[in-house]
């Protein structure tokens, strides 16, 4: 194959292009290490030297806002994500094993609700809590993000389902195992690949939901960090550091997670790209 | 003859007697995970917190429910009688049309561009992937508050503009005819990334073989990529542009963290944020709901023809 040019040239390109794309990220993390009167005379400049004000400005801040947001956004997350793992799973592998009419319908009506936006459903979702008594409760966020995202785990859940032989599992019921010790003991740990792709892509939604935690969890009894940046913007609208510095360690986390797992992360977005 | 006569009937009463002993698949399977314990949890939920609720907001869009002004009214189709007559929806439904038309075509179009950029192997074209990667991870408040920092009028952004001499620097986010724009863009930027890694997905997916045939045919760059990669990037292009449309038309965070609908009267409002201003914080929550219908309608219909129309076109190598 002749090449018209050289490969430099491409990366070259490619670094810059790059560049200018990750320049908005960048001003953030430079600024987050340097001082107030720094950030408006340099926005653009190293933080040379770096200063831990702001970070420490966040983490001691007398309401504890970033504090109490951690840890409930901690909760939300793990719980949701815990029993959305299980359910979906559970679930998605009754769809594949049974071909009839009502699971069918049941995987097409699930399927529906990948596309229903939030805000349509949002008000009555209030009513329904307000009626069970788990409004501005972290137990009442969790059912909501379970309900609402479980069409998603499923749907993955579902299509792995299938890549499994079934003789597996025709070999251990005929061995006497229960329907849950043959899926538990079976199945669900030869699943291990679609379970990550559920958890890391549920744990980076769950833990960046906006409008959910901040309409069900209410500003009274706490909120969770991502919604805490959005209190906390409307109070110190010109100190970028801090707000910059709450949105770093906000997002810390979920930015660690999502390292860890990238591979299962890329691979669950581009399992259906190639194979249509 | 007489030999395989025998065997083979010595195979068949082996086939049946094993028959025999097995259950039969149908009972096996069915064994494998009934309804009550596989399916109904998880069906129960989001019963609970997805259909349930659709239907409220749908019963709610009939009536002129608020919970400060009862009694309840069955009021028929007057909501949306009112929409269709309501200036402001009209507003509220152009932009949200735009914003998800404007997202769509760049993020599927630069993404492409991107990815055909950044389709080699090796550490550096890996590591700026994640780069490129990194918003889609980011909460959209995040997103928000970064351009916000760098796009208000003496922001990031113009404060380097006038540095470089230019006297009166766009109000991106305060100029009632370029802040939809902006929205828009900032959506771009945070989706560019899940384009850019489900169109290298598509790319990494045609077989050489298929390149090395068309070069040797005499087929340049260009005429390689339309003729043999872009038939074959169908599939990629299906879920970016379903993702995107779904995305666009569900906007919500930015509008509220960003501009709250400004400036001016609702320049910026989308559906998703007029049905929680006049529901949830408005309590007209039959008129919302009415918003809401009409949404999950266009939403709807919108994504399920693109995804047949787009479905069609998908070859295999």
């Amino acid at each position: 194959m002749s090449r018209r040019h050289p490969h430099w040239l491409r990366a070259i390109v490619a670094v810059f292009v790059t560049a200018v794309f990750f320049l908005p990220l960048y001003l953030v993390l430079v600024n987050v290490f340097k001082s107030g009167d720094t950030i408006v005379m340099d926005p653009a400049g190293l933080p040379v030297p770096p200063t831990l004000d702001n970070i420490r400005q966040v983490l001691t801040r007398p309401d504890h806002l970033f504090w109490y947001g951690l840890v409930n956004s901690v909760e939300v997350t793990a719980v949701s994500v815990t029993i959305l793992t299980v359910l979906s799973a559970m679930c998605g592998h009754y769809v594949a094993r049974n071909t009839g009419l009502g699971p069918r319908i049941m995987m097409i009506i699930m399927l529906a609700g990948l596309m229903i936006p939030p805000a349509v459903i949002l008000t009555p979702i209030t009513d329904v809590l307000r009626a069970t008594g788990l409004m501005t409760s972290v137990a009442g966020l969790v059912l909501v993000n379970v309900g609402y995202y479980v069409p998603f785990g499923v749907f993955v859940f579902a299509g792995f389902v299938k890549t499994i032989p079934i003789e597996i599992e025709e070999a251990a019921a005929l061995d006497g195992a229960s329907q849950l010790r043959v899926f538990w003991q079976c199945v669900f740990p030869l699943l291990r690949p679609a379970s990550a792709s559920v958890m890391i892509f549920l744990g980076v939604w769950v833990w960046n939901d906006f409008l959910n935690p901040l309409i069900i969890l209410g500003p009274a009894e706490g909120t969770t960090v991502t919604v805490g940046i959005y209190r906390a913007i409307g109070e110190h609208q010109q100190d970028f550091g801090a707000v910059f510095a709450l949105m770093f360690l906000a997002t810390l986390p979920i930015l660690l997670l999502y390292l860890v797992f990238q591979k299962h992360f890329v691979k669950g977005l581009t399992g259906g790209a190639s194979k249509g | 003859m007489a030999v395989t006569g025998a065997s083979s009937r010595v195979e068949t009463a082996r086939a049946r007697a094993s028959r025999d002993v097995r259950p039969s698949r149908y009972r096996v399977r069915t064994r494998l995970g009934s309804f009550g314990v596989f399916g109904a949890p998880a069906l129960a939920l989001y019963a609970c917190f997805v259909l349930l609720p659709v239907a409220v907001t749908v019963y709610h869009s009939l009536t002129n429910h608020n919970p400060y002004h009862p009694p309840t009214q069955w009021v028929g189709l007057r909501n949306y009688r009112l929409l269709a007559a309501d200036a402001d929806f009209h507003k509220v439904l152009t932009n949200t049309v735009l914003i998800t038309a404007i997202v769509t075509v760049a993020a599927n179009a630069l993404g492409l561009a991107v990815a055909v950029l950044l389709d080699r192997r090796g550490w550096l074209y890996n590591t700026l992937r994640g780069v490129f990667f990194t918003p889609v991870v980011l909460s959209s408040v995040v997103v928000s508050v970064i351009w916000q920092a760098i796009l208000t009028d003496d922001g990031l952004l113009n404060s380097a503009l006038r540095q470089l001499g230019v006297d009166h620097p766009p109000g991106w986010l305060s100029d009632p005819d370029v802040a939809l724009y902006t929205l828009a863009w900032i959506i771009v930027w945070q989706m560019l990334g899940f384009c850019v890694v489900v169109f290298l997905a598509g790319l990494q997916g045609v077989p050489q073989e298929l390149h090395e045939a068309a070069a040797i045919d005499g087929a340049g760059p260009v005429q390689r990529f339309r003729r043999v990669a872009w038939p074959l990037l169908a599939p990629a292009l299906t879920i970016n542009t379903v993702m995107l449309l779904i995305s666009g038309f569900k906007v919500y965070d930015q509008v509220q963290v960003i501009t709250n609908g400004g400036p001016g009267n609702g320049t910026t409002s989308t559906i998703a944020f007029e049905v929680i201003q006049t529901g949830l914080v408005g309590n007209r929550i039959g008129y919302a709901s009415a918003v809401a219908t009409v949404m999950l309608v266009v939403v709807a219909v919108v994504s399920t023809a693109a995804l047949r129309l787009l479905q069609r076109r998908e070859v295999t190598a």
